[in-house]
């Protein structure tokens, strides 16, 4: 069920990465590159399903939605709880402008 | 012993026994196998006996619940207002919900008691349960063995005995496959049956609540609790949930049972297919007209799901980057902020499946691999739609083979995603499908087999399930992994 094509390389695997905010150690990308490169061969027996098998795309139904109605929520001490930093009422991330560099 | 759902419900209710005591009966099963097992994550002994005084209060003064007292464990990746969330991961530690998910809010109505959180793979991203950051759970049945997974904390809990019944989440077979592996019902009901609210969402147009119970009748009790329109989850159909129970004792007199005929090809596992002949005559004995059914592209089903569940995780879990909850990992600026939470913060599975769903919706491959899996889905939704045309019901093994040994398959991810072979089609579909312990394999290893119905048809699904529940006739002994520790 899988055979030897490489859709997945190295360059690919580090891009992925980079999009899905994830690092991956040079000393790790071979075997993260076989082992995806294995799952997407098996995966390519979609591109085995004939062109004419499939018919014309699916007209979908709009997702329902509720009425616009205002309705009390958790409140804001809720939210907080869970926060990783705070100062005086709002969440802290670091600098991202005017770091004086 | 605890008992099933409707007994202590019905024991609670007539006051024979208090919901404080059964409470506390079932806490002390799971301080005593949990040490052994690992089903639960977090045990709360203090608010589930509060809980069960509530109960007790509320029938003496009359009100009638249909789950006046049951302990109910709660796969982690579900919200119970003030009780952990973390999803199996490193990336939620220290995370308490401020609700109840809907689920969880209705089952607490119905008089349930909420004995403690139990383990699954990291994010509901495996089928061994051995993807946890945490711990590994082992099976009742035989503790070098698997689960199954994702919902394996709460499949070996209900098995051991330590609740009658648990909630789980199922994707493509995460509550199924465990069910099976530890010789218990699993129940998946079709998408849109059950709010997702409160669920941590993992694949969103596959993912499904449902019970984990000992027996049919119980997974639909707790099922008619869950069941129905909800205005926090606009994809929960508004469409009426009739009367489950009332369908379990309808029998299946001519009910047309298909045998899955892509199941059967060559490779099945011997003691999965001499149990299937065994379930095809159960079939028989019930009244059922048994026949062969073709769904051509399940043999698809996990190249299509790996792509489509991986490219929805991928979107999911971008909201993991350390800035609103959970651990932070570093500081130093924002990109490393975001990159080092989520470097530090996901496993390797989650981490691989990551990769593969933003490889599947990136420039270059979208079409070839997202835009295609989404037009195979509906074909093979198509394919299934074709043969409810000749069957009343589908049916398939639960798992391709027994439980395997823990640590068997984690260095081969591709085997890993095919141990859901046989359940990922009726997820791709949105079906409802239950697994029905049908027996035990020559080394004493539960065996299930999944009925699927049409969407929406949870009611003849139920009345199929007794039926071959009651035929088949499985065992009610104690998993012997366990026997020693709760005798």
């Amino acid at each position: 069920m899988v055979d030897d094509r490489r859709t997945v390389t190295s360059e690919i695997v580090r891009k992925v990465a980079e999009l899905s905010r994830l690092r991956v150690p040079d000393g790790e990308l071979p075997l993260w590159t076989d082992q995806l490169a294995r799952i997407v061969s098996y995966i390519d027996q979609i591109a085995q399903i004939p062109e004419g098998a499939f018919g014309p795309p699916a007209t979908l139904s709009a997702t329902p939605v509720r009425p616009d109605e205002p309705r009390a929520g958790g409140g804001r001490d809720a939210l907080d709880r869970n926060a990783a930093r705070q100062f005086e009422g709002f969440g802290v991330v670091p600098r991202v402008v005017g770091t004086g560099e | 012993m605890t008992g099933s759902v409707r007994l202590v419900a019905d024991e609670v209710s007539r006051r024979v026994r208090s919901a404080v005591e059964v409470a506390r009966d079932a806490l002390d099963r799971v301080e005593r196998a949990n040490p052994v097992l690992g089903s639960f994550l977090e045990v709360s002994r203090e608010e589930a006996l509060r809980e069960a005084g509530n109960v007790d209060e509320r029938v003496s003064a009359g009100e009638r619940l249909p789950l006046a007292g049951v302990p109910l464990a709660i796969k982690d990746n579900l919200w119970v207002a003030g009780r952990k969330a973390t999803c199996g991961s490193r990336i939620l530690e220290g995370f308490r919900p401020s609700a109840d998910a809907t689920v969880v809010a209705r089952l607490r109505l119905a008089g349930a008691v909420f004995v403690g959180k139990t383990n699954l793979d990291e994010f509901a991203m495996g089928s061994s349960t051995e993807n946890s950051a945490y711990q590994v759970t082992r099976n009742p049945w035989d503790l070098h063995r698997i689960p199954g997974g994702s919902s394996g904390g709460s499949a070996a809990a209900v098995a051991a005995r330590l609740v009658p019944g648990a909630l789980g989440s199922d994707t493509g077979g995460s509550i199924r496959q465990p069910g099976a592996c530890c010789g218990i019902v699993g129940f998946k009901p079709s998408y849109g049956r059950v709010s997702r609210y409160g669920l941590v969402a993992f694949g969103s147009s596959l993912d499904q609540v449902g019970p984990l119970t000992r027996d049919v009748s119980d997974a639909a009790r707790l099922y008619s609790v869950m069941a129905g329109a909800d205005p926090l989850d606009s994809t929960a159909a508004d469409a009426p949930v009739g009367d489950p129970e009332g369908a379990l004792d309808r029998g299946i007199e001519g009910t047309r049972v298909g045998f899955l005929e892509e199941a059967e090809a060559e490779g099945l596992d011997s003691r999965v297919a001499e149990n299937l002949d065994a379930c095809r005559q159960a079939f028989e004995r019930a009244g059922a007209r048994v026949t062969t059914v073709s769904v051509p592209r399940v043999t698809a089903a996990i190249a299509i799901y790996y792509v489509i569940a991986s490219a929805e995780a991928s979107s999911n879990l971008a909201r993991y980057d350390g800035v609103r909850y959970g651990p932070r990992r570093s500081e130093a600026d924002l990109a490393s902020l975001y990159v080092e939470t989520r470097t530090q913060g996901f496993g390797p599975e989650v981490k691989r499946r990551l990769l593969l769903g933003t490889f599947a919706l990136s420039s270059g491959y979208y079409e070839a691999y997202y835009g295609r899996a989404q037009r195979a889905r509906a074909l093979l939704s198509g394919d299934f739609d074709r043969a409810f045309g000749s069957a009343d019901l589908i049916v398939c093994p639960s798992i391709p083979s027994p439980a395997f040994k823990l640590g068997e398959k984690l260095d081969d991810p591709l085997q890993m995603y095919l141990s859901d072979i046989f359940t990922v089609p009726a997820s791709l579909a949105g079906l409802p499908a239950i697994s029905v312990p049908s027996g035990l394999s020559p080394e004493g290893l539960p065996l299930g087999l999944q009925i699927i119905a049409p969407r929406l048809a949870e009611e003849r699904l139920f009345a199929g399930a007794r039926a071959f529940e009651r035929e088949i006739g499985f065992t009610d002994e104690v998993p012997h992994g366990i026997r020693s520790i709760l005798s």
